[in-house]
């Protein structure tokens, strides 16, 4: 036990007195490794809120409002809806009557209920509410609809391809750019660590040839190098960790 | 791992060459017996190859040829993970020093005996003692700057007797000293000696050869000239010229 404690303290210890002898380049290495830790850390951040709200946004617009002509008989609708609802790619189908479509804009803020009242008879047609699983079918979804003659002509659907295609378009260029960065990032920090490594042993060649001279063995090496490692890398993640924390509270 | 026979050599070569990379040979050729407890002069003009001997018997370089036998082991069949434990059991001073700058005294010689994972409460006491031995007390805070080439060279005397070595190897442990400090060093390694520990000394210093009257092996461009018991620097026949 003791000789363990001895590998411990000994490796601690000069890990220790090594990064005060040589604190220039450790304090330059610590902070390469923070630096790049705190980016990676915060780009993750950003990437994990971008991929939340393209997200949102798809779930948002992976829904159209299929209009019903005022003549469709209830029975119909409701035929309607059951066969939309047996399409493979649909998930979910939802009938919006003429009252709720009423009730729905009433809510719709920055607008002055009396001048629903003016109207007199209620305009808004009922509605079936498609909600796909892919995005990329709602085109071809909206393309069957229009043909049935159940459907309202003017308009026939709220679909608006222009905006589904940028939000795809979006939501494709934030994943491979998010990956490029992370696999950037990535390599860059495996890169400074190495570097990092390297610049450890460089600086401690002559310690580690008279280790060697007088008997360690190349196990012994490892633990006092991985020490002297260990210690510079714990203190560059507790600093980033800190930065982090701080730059969430921002 | 062969055994040590009771009357074989403790260090033995045989037909040793070395050719360094960049094609110098420094031995050629060499044959050497040293039984336990000897004390041997290595002597020889600057580049003969006393160094690269020295540096043989621990494998800090490989032969290009011959056998090397230390306790029975034949090193260039030593695996690499052996190599730590056949140090251990040598004292190595170097020719020069080899201190590690930023250790302290006390560092210094405690850092070899670190390595070797030993119990840490024996640490302080063992590494008083060699220092006391080579006369550094009161100088175990001080750093290899702050020291005389003298004092440096206690400190390396001091590092490479902490593990009880059976064989000490010294590198012109004298080499830019005064007269009266190479004698302490001298009455310091007759000591080790006189404690059962074999000791060969490469050096140039004639006085401290001629009078001690001890074995002398010279060599010359890497071969052994001259190989006599209670010889002096020079052989007889140029003495007496
Ligand atoms: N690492 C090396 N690479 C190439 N040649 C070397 C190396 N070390 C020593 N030599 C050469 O080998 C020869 C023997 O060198 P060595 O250091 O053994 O001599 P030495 O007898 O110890 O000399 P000195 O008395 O000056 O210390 C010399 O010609 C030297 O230049
Ligand atoms: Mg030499």
């Amino acid at each position: 036990m003791h000789r363990l404690w001895n590998r411990v303290d000994f490796a601690f210890g000069s890990a220790w007195q090594n990064f005060w002898r040589n604190a220039a380049v450790s304090i330059a290495s610590v902070l390469i490794v923070w630096v790049v830790l705190l980016a990676l850390g915060s780009l993750l951040l950003v990437l994990h809120s971008l991929d939340r709200i393209v997200a949102l946004e798809k779930t948002k617009a992976s829904a159209i409002s299929v209009y019903l002509a005022d003549t469709t008989p209830l029975s119909s609708a409701m035929d309607f809806k059951l066969h939309l609802e047996a399409d493979p790619r649909v998930s979910n189908v939802t009938y919006v009557s003429k009252d709720q479509a009423m009730a729905r804009f009433r809510d719709l803020p920055a607008l002055d209920p009396s001048v629903i009242d003016t109207l007199g008879t209620n305009p808004l047609p009922a509605s079936l509410d498609v909600t796909v699983k892919d995005i990329r079918d709602l085109g071809a979804i909206d393309q069957e609809v229009r043909n049935s003659p159940l459907v309202d002509k003017s308009p026939a659907t709220n679909y608006e391809p222009n905006v589904i295609d940028k939000i795809i378009l979006l939501a494709r260029v934030a994943g491979i750019a998010g990956l490029a960065l992370i696999v950037g990032l990535t390599g860059l920090s495996v890169f400074i660590i190495m570097l990092t490594i390297r610049t450890a042993i460089y600086l401690r060649r002559k310690e580690i040839e008279v280790m060697k001279l007088v008997g360690a063995t190349d196990w012994y090496l490892r633990v006092v190098l991985a020490a002297m490692l260990a210690f510079g890398l714990l203190l560059g993640s507790v600093g980033s960790y800190l930065g982090v924390r701080r730059f969430l509270k921002q | 791992m062969a055994a040590l026979t009771p009357d074989a050599p403790q260090i033995s070569l045989r037909g040793v060459s070395k050719t360094y990379p960049n094609g110098t040979v420094a031995l050629r050729e060499v044959t050497l017996e040293i039984p336990k407890q000897d004390f041997v002069f290595l002597v020889g003009p600057s580049g003969a190859g006393k160094s690269t001997l020295v540096r043989l018997l621990i494998r800090e370089e490989k032969a290009t040829s011959g056998i090397i036998r230390v306790e029975g082991q034949d090193l260039s069949r030593l695996k690499r993970r052996h190599l730590p434990f056949l140090r251990r059991k040598i004292g190595m001073v170097f020719q020069d020093f080899k201190l590690l700058p930023n250790l302290s005294v006390f560092q210094n010689v405690a850092f070899a005996l670190r390595v070797t994972e030993g119990a840490l409460r024996h640490l302080k006491p063992k590494v008083e003692e060699v220092l006391s031995i080579v006369g550094l007390e009161g100088k175990e805070d001080k750093f290899p700057d702050e020291l005389s080439g003298g004092e440096q060279q206690r400190v390396a005397i001091a590092r490479a007797l902490v593990h009880d070595p059976r064989i000490f190897l010294a590198d012109e442990p004298t080499g830019n000293l005064d007269p009266a400090t190479s004698w302490e060093i001298i009455q310091l390694l007759l000591q080790i000696n006189a404690r059962g520990t074999t000791v060969l000394m490469a050096t140039h210093n004639r006085e401290i050869v001629d009078v001690m009257r001890r074995r002398v092996v010279a060599i010359e461009g890497g071969q052994i000239v001259r190989d006599e018991d209670a010889g002096g620097y020079h052989a007889p026949a140029l003495e007496s010229r």
